[in-house]
């Protein structure tokens, strides 16, 4: 009888009827569930670094209307399953926002139950999808594909001057929404895709796909893959010898995609929503500070979840109060300067779909680094 | 299972109905997802543990259930209807993947089962006119009982729990009727089954069907409680879990596949305690269960329980050696 009460109770304990200690003065509970393990490990590990340092700054410095920032960091394992359960064992808290995920499968398993709950999800999918859902609880740190592949449309159009385009893609939800918003775009200017590869999650071989590609003889290449992935395609397309220039949006020319493919990332060209390389002081000091702390080169994740915490600090300050619903009617039409809240790096705009509009930029990789060589105004702006 | 007798099984037929009502919704989740889970153990106990026909597809049986309750109740059908065509699927598709086992064994049959998961998988993803393809499926509802709507954490937890109380027990008669006993003796020793008249050919297509219809069962009830479905969810890894579930708990063992999944859906919560270590930790726990415990929790529980059996007498002989 014992040993069954010991067990029960050890179940129990696993799975919370512990009471919570997050329930104390002068804290504000924000908890973030991100990929710290899985397929989105080099994603999560970033967004939640510059969220890190974030919450740190702003908690050195008081914290937000007085409370310090609480914010555990739970591990999704890059899986839409395990997204979901680890939103509900935060959302039994009463978290007054939740941070994360940053794959867009778990954001659209999870932004429903935010959205039943009324509490606002900052989040760093990028998939087109995930504001097209009428929620008011959803805010992007990002662009989503619906704005970033008319830009990359437009460059290769106006700059590379391409008539025929290969894409190579990851088949997951990611991948999917960005090829399928990108051959949209190719068709609206009449650009002809030549070759329309999808690639696996985790593939370790792209010998195939670029021996595919090459038969294409397209003008261009545009390539859509999570980060490890990138960086073995570009190595084998060096390896064969691919002549068409490489494109790609944001991740392609990420350092962590640099530093993985060697001197095979050299010449890549594309649209950067977000860099570190960014020709903009605010950006470039936190790119130092956060290359200091954590002994590695920020990517495009960093500067979300970085941006994120102070998206969230703005508002609340602007409201005055802790109160998930005012924040997430204040959140929207927003814009917030550096002039107003220097961590938020660059001017950024929310929109009535929870969308996020700020400058970005056209990059080149050049001696291993991302040099950036033009930047686009805000679409709010043009 | 004689010996933890019917008090033990009341005290857990207590604790199954009484923890919701002491647990947040996150608790009620869990507990709701190893009922589910256990429920798709139970069928590959039955395919693997008792009739020992090796099966890497039991993820893609779990993800032809969900899709089938996805689908058709996103498209209007009530979704008992749904959940119970969902399970006849997966009988009609698991009878069809056992004809392979009855022409290869063992790791050749794994292999073939490997590729049938991959098959599925490929299949969720590609077709997207019919599944939606890498985007998934969104929001299945969750039923509704006489008028009542299981909508609530709790509400639905007791659905799937009165179908895994169902289910096993349909599952324990049939392990004691004579299909169960000549599931195991197709797994002793099939030649000596089929020279005392056992239909092997038949036994070893039923063993598939009923534990993948155990599957998609398990798969109609997934759907509803994550309400999100997308194809990776019901990858390898699904069945390398499920089989997991069944090696740790006690493979060819009733209650194996209940601890089992316990273990699976529990163990990885209690780890986060290690933050970043918590995946290692678990995997490490786990290899040292199967090393110091190869027949699974039960089976140690078994050994450490049954009574120990008195020295054989000495022979006549020797005996009188000692007397002299």
């Amino acid at each position: 009888m014992l040993r069954t009460g010991l067990l029960v109770s050890l179940v129990a304990a696993g799975i919370g009827l512990a009471g919570t200690a997050h329930a104390q003065q002068k804290t504000v509970y924000m908890p973030a569930i991100l990929e710290l393990s899985g397929a989105g490990a080099v994603s999560g590990t970033n967004f939640r670094d510059g969220m890190l340092m974030a919450i740190d700054e702003i908690n050195k410095a008081g914290g937000i209307l007085g409370h310090k920032i609480e914010t555990p960091v739970l591990d999704t394992q890059s899986d839409a399953g395990t997204s979901r359960a680890q939103l509900q064992k935060v959302l039994d808290n009463n978290p007054y926002v939740v941070f994360g995920p940053v794959f867009s499968g778990s954001v659209l398993v999870t932004q429903l139950m935010t959205l039943k709950a009324e509490i606002p999800e900052i989040v760093g999918g990028e998939a087109a999808a995930i504001t097209q859902k009428n929620n008011a609880y959803v805010f992007r740190t990002s662009f989503g594909q619906q704005f970033s592949m008319p830009k990359i449309a437009n460059y290769i159009h106006d700059s590379i001057k391409a008539k025929s385009v290969a894409v190579v893609w990851v088949n997951n939800d990611f991948g999917k929404g960005g090829r399928d918003n990108f051959t949209k775009e190719m068709k609206d200017r009449g650009i002809n895709i030549a070759a329309d590869i999808s690639t696996e999650v985790g593939q370790a071989d792209f010998s195939a796909d670029v021996v595919k590609l090459k038969g294409a003889n397209a003008d261009a290449v545009f390539v859509y893959l999570n980060e490890e992935e990138s960086a073995r395609f570009l190595k084998e397309a060096k390896k064969q010898g691919i002549k068409a220039p490489l494109i790609g949006e944001t991740t392609l020319l990420g350092q962590k995609v640099i530093d993985l493919a060697g001197g095979a990332a050299e010449g890549v060209q594309g649209h950067v929503g977000l860099t570190v390389d960014a020709p903009i002081k605010a950006v470039q000091d936190f790119a130092a500070k956060f290359k200091q702390r954590f002994n590695y080169v920020c990517d495009h994740n960093g500067i979300k979840g970085y941006t994120g915490v102070y998206f969230v600090k703005y508002v609340t300050e602007k409201i005055g109060k802790f109160d998930s619903k005012a924040f997430a009617e204040k959140a929207h039409g927003i814009t917030i300067t550096p002039k107003d809240e220097p961590g938020i790096l660059m001017e950024a705009m929310w929109d009535k779909n929870g969308d996020i509009d700020r400058e970005s930029f056209l990059g080149e990789v050049v001696d291993g680094k991302q040099k950036i060589v033009k930047t686009l105004p805000m679409l709010s702006k043009k | 299972m004689r010996r933890l007798g019917p008090s033990a099984l009341a005290i857990a037929g207590v604790v199954a109905i009484g923890l919701p009502f002491l647990l947040k919704p996150f608790g009620v989740y869990l507990i709701s997802m190893w009922a589910v889970l256990t429920i798709a153990a139970i069928g590959l106990n039955l395919t693997l543990g008792y009739a020992g026909q090796v099966s890497m597809a039991q993820g893609a049986f779990v993800g032809i259930g969900a899709y089938t309750v996805a689908l058709l109740t996103a498209a209007g059908w009530p979704f008992f209807v749904a959940f119970i065509l969902g399970g006849a699927l997966c009988f009609v598709i698991g009878w069809l993947l056992g004809y392979p086992a009855l022409r290869v064994q063992h790791h050749y049959l794994a292999f073939v089962t490997l590729a049938f998961n991959t098959l599925v998988f490929l299949v969720l993803r590609n077709e997207e006119w019919l599944t939606r393809g890498s985007y998934g499926i969104a929001g299945t509802d969750r039923p509704s009982l006489f008028g009542f709507s299981t909508d609530n954490a709790r509400a639905f937890y007791f659905v799937c729990l009165a179908i895994l109380v169902l289910l096993s027990a349909a599952t324990w008669w049939m392990m004691r009727s004579p299909w169960g006993r000549a599931f195991v003796a197709l797994r002793e020793n099939p030649i000596r089954a089929l020279s005392l008249g056992l239909d092997t050919r038949r036994y070893t297509l039923m063993a598939f069907a009923l534990g993948s219809t155990l599957g998609g069962l398990a798969g109609g009830l997934y759907a509803p409680l994550v309400q999100f479905i997308e194809p990776g969810s019901f990858s390898l890894n699904m069945s390398f879990n499920l089989l997991l579930m069944v090696i740790v708990g006690g493979s060819g063992r009733f209650f194996g596949p209940f601890v089992g999944a316990l273990i699976a859906v529990l163990l990885p919560e209690w780890m986060r305690i290690a933050e970043g270590y918590y995946l290692i930790v678990y995997a490490m726990l786990v290899m040292v269960l199967m090393v110091f415990c190869p027949t699974g929790v039960l089976g140690l529980f078994e050994k450490a329980f049954r009574p120990k059996k008195a020295p054989p007498p000495a022979p006549a002989t020797l005996k009188a050696e000692v007397t002299r």
